[in-house]
């Protein structure tokens, strides 16, 4: 009983855990758990980097046709997995700061980070820096939505907040009230 | 003129259910009933309805209700019956007892006692009225029966009524003695009714006080005697002639004399009147009509222990009778053994070889052993008690000794199989199974509760509770070869087991079970272990607590029915490395 990775339609390679069986059972043993909650989670944040998505729900497994089906199903073993196993496992994520429930004080619905807030910091402050947008005023919508196509496309307002808030606290970044919503500017180097 | 002198008047208005006592019940009645008095034909009785009671038999005479007359079964000695022929209907002959009814007779105070109140001497219950005879002789609280004398003490508190009825009951006992026949007091008093000497008010004579004024009535003893003279034989010189008679037959006009004949019988066999009797001299079980007041109470309080004492003796002798039964089947089973070990060296020492080498004999023993084991009786002795053995450890070492050999007896002569061994029948080339005769059956791996059960089947006498048996099993694996050990599931479930059911053994077997031939369910697992499925689950449940492997659960929806199917697999996770898309 070999077990082999699979590449799915959005050219992701599965790994080939994803085809065993008892991956999609939760498991009574604490430890054997905690190997396959590790593998899940590990395995939800490659593919949300893989499909830039930002968020998952616990509905994702209940309905198909949902953007994670590729991962939280497995027709080949005729196999998926069960919300309230999925929910454990995101309750995990949370616990180990890869997630956060957004909006907070519920337990449907995660924010994933793929990308910790510290890193999207870096990687918005890189952003600015190369497109040379530094001490001019960007709104949100400019960060989030470019007319070219950045690794900040699609971002959720949340984490672009914590990220500016990240970037201001070491004087990189300032938030601007602006009369259509908010803004920031940003700053080139590590202080004023 | 058996009449006259056995039945008594009674008032045909009234119905006949409203005259019973209350301890009597009825049973059957017939219409259309002549009476015969003696071989004679009774004028004013011909044409009535017959009522059969438990404890007397009515006759209702229809055109002159006043007529009617009751006898009481008692004095039915003997019943003969006739069939009837072309006209003559169907009759039934009653042979009455003279000297029941003189005693009756002398029996003065229970008779009249029918309609009166009285209050016991002893415990001061005041009994009332609507017994029957038999009945009302005794206090229905403290079963004390009822003595003439002390009723006269009791005259200061009681009311009127009972000085009437201590006075008539003083004045009765000198009747009988007065008068030669029944028929002594002809016309004293002159009329059916009494006439209350206060207010006037004509009583009916059954009363003791007037109806109106409660004035005691004058000596109704004697107006009752003559108002029985009067209505059973309006001519007594006739029926004086008659005296030596002594039947009366019952003419059954319409039919229903076979039916009334069978009641009749039944009910003159069950003698109501004498159960009675009997019952609340002894018992309190049949006066539980009596329910009114603190008696009531009492006698129900007393009838229920007397009950629960009945049923808790007749189910300790029930147990007692099992126990020796038991004992009877212990020294069967042991005298049967004994027979066989027997039987058996004289085999060996006739270099036969083992009894199973399919001779008539051998086969015959077999079964003997086998069937015993099944029953759990297989044992070479009688049980180790306790009073055999002064030391308590040595009394556990015996007990100890005495389970494993019920354990493993038969085991090395049929090996250490687990379902026993397949021996091939030389002779007839069959081949047959043969299991071994302890208690494990063969089998590696048995739940405690069976072994105990087996156990004390097996000792028969003297059991073994559960502590002992548990301090005993500690005990066991260093007598017995190879060590049976004990094992408790986390669920609770303890089992006794060869080294082939440890928990390192089944794992290494079931990992590669596994590794062999794939994921497996519970039940394929239970079957390849030949143990039941939830042993096997309890045992799967330890390895994978261990983390040796791990289950895939998939929910099953059937057409009919869905559940969860459970396989298990080695522990594919445990040394698993990423290789997926990073």
């Amino acid at each position: 009983m070999a077990l082999s990775t699979h590449t799915t339609h959005s050219g992701f390679l599965l790994p080939s855990i994803h085809s065993a069986e008892p991956f999609f059972t939760q498991q009574p043993n604490p430890n054997t758990q905690r190997i396959v909650t590790e593998q899940w989670s590990r395995l939800i944040l490659s593919y949300a980097r893989h499909r830039n998505l930002f968020s998952i729900r616990v509905e994702d497994a209940e309905t198909a046709g949902s953007e994670w089906d590729e991962i939280l199903r497995n027709e080949r073993i005729k196999r998926r997995l069960l919300p309230s196993h999925l929910s454990h496992i995101l309750s995990e994520m949370v616990a180990k700061s890869q997630a956060a429930y957004e909006p907070p004080k519920q337990t449907r619905i995660v924010l994933l980070y793929w990308r910790l807030p510290e890193e999207w910091a870096e990687v918005l402050h890189q952003w600015v820096t190369s497109t040379g947008q530094l001490t001019t005023i960007l709104t949100f919508y400019e960060i989030t939505d470019p007319p070219v196509p950045s690794p900040l496309s699609g971002l959720p307002l949340v984490l672009l907040r914590k990220a500016i808030g990240i970037l201001a606290k070491t004087g990189r970044a300032q938030i601007i009230s602006i009369a259509d919503g908010e803004g920031a500017r940003f700053f080139a180097g590590t202080g004023k | 003129m058996a009449l006259a002198r056995f039945t008594k008047p009674v008032d045909g208005t009234i119905p006949v259910p409203a005259l019973l006592y209350d301890d009597e019940d009825l049973v059957t009645s017939q219409d259309e009933v002549g009476i015969y008095d003696g071989s004679a034909k009774s004028p004013l009785h011909q044409t009535g309805a017959l009522t059969l009671t438990s404890h007397r038999l009515f006759f209702i005479s229809i055109p002159t209700p006043f007529d009617s007359f009751s006898l009481d079964l008692s004095h039915v000695v003997r019943t003969d019956y006739y069939g009837g022929l072309l006209r003559s209907s169907a009759k039934i002959t009653l042979h009455l007892n003279v000297s029941a009814d003189d005693k009756n007779d002398s029996e003065g105070p229970g008779e009249e006692s029918e309609w009166a109140t009285w209050e016991c001497e002893v415990c001061g219950n005041r009994n009332g009225p609507g017994l029957s005879p038999a009945k009302a002789a005794l206090c229905s609280l403290c079963g004390v029966p009822r003595s003439l004398s002390s009723s006269g003490p009791s005259t200061p508190k009681t009311l009127p009524a009972q000085v009437r009825t201590s006075l008539t009951s003083t004045l009765l006992p000198a009747l009988p003695a007065r008068g030669t026949g029944p028929l002594t007091s002809t016309s004293e008093s002159g009329t059916e009714v009494i006439a209350c000497p206060a207010c006037t008010f004509h009583n009916h004579p059954s009363l003791r006080v007037c109806e109106v004024c409660a004035t005691p009535l004058p000596l109704p003893a004697l107006s009752i005697q003559a108002t029985r003279s009067l209505t059973a034989s309006p001519a007594p010189s006739a029926a004086l002639k008659s005296d030596d008679v002594s039947s009366i037959r019952l003419s059954f006009r319409k039919g229903g004399d076979k039916t009334f004949y069978a009641a009749l019988k039944r009910t003159l066999q069950g003698k109501a009147w004498q159960v009675a009797k009997e019952a609340s001299s002894t018992s309190y079980t049949t006066l539980s009509t009596i329910t009114g007041g603190v008696s009531g109470i009492m006698s129900a309080v007393q009838n229920n222990a007397q009950q629960r004492n009945t049923s808790m003796s007749t189910a300790l002798s029930d147990l007692e009778a099992l126990m020796s039964q038991a004992k009877h089947m212990v020294t069967l089973a042991s005298e049967l053994t004994e027979q066989i070990r027997v039987v058996e060296a004289k085999a060996k020492a006739e270099g036969r070889g083992s009894l199973s080498d399919g001779t008539e004999e051998g086969e015959a023993a077999n079964f003997i052993q086998t069937s015993l084991a099944q029953l759990g009786l297989s044992m070479t002795n009688a049980p180790i008690t306790q009073d055999m053995v002064k030391d308590e450890r040595k009394w556990m070492e015996e007990l100890t000794r005495e389970l494993a050999g019920l354990l493993q007896q038969g085991e090395e002569r049929f090996g250490n199989n687990w379902e026993g061994e397949i021996i091939l029948d030389g002779s007839f080339g069959v081949v047959e199974r043969k299991k071994s005769s302890s208690l494990m059956r063969g089998r590696g791996i048995v739940g405690l509760d069976e072994i105990w059960g087996g156990w004390n089947r097996a000792r028969g006498v003297a059991l073994i509770p559960p502590s002992t048996f548990l301090q005993a099993l500690s005990l066991l694996p260093s007598y017995t070869s190879p060590p049976l050990l004990l094992r408790t599931f986390p669920s609770g479930l303890s089992v006794l087991h060869t080294p082939r059911y440890t928990h390192v053994a089944f794992t290494c077997r079931l990992s590669s079970l596994i590794t062999l031939s794939g994921p497996h369910t519970t039940l394929e697992v239970a079957q390849e272990e030949r143990v039941t499925v939830s042993l096997a689950g309890e045992m799967i449940a330890e390895v994978e607590k261990d983390g040796e492997i791990c289950r895939d659960e998939v929910q099953v929806d059937g057409p009919f029915c869905g559940g969860r199917d459970v396989r298990w697999w080695l522990n594919v996770f445990e040394d698993y490395a990423w290789d997926g898309q990073t």
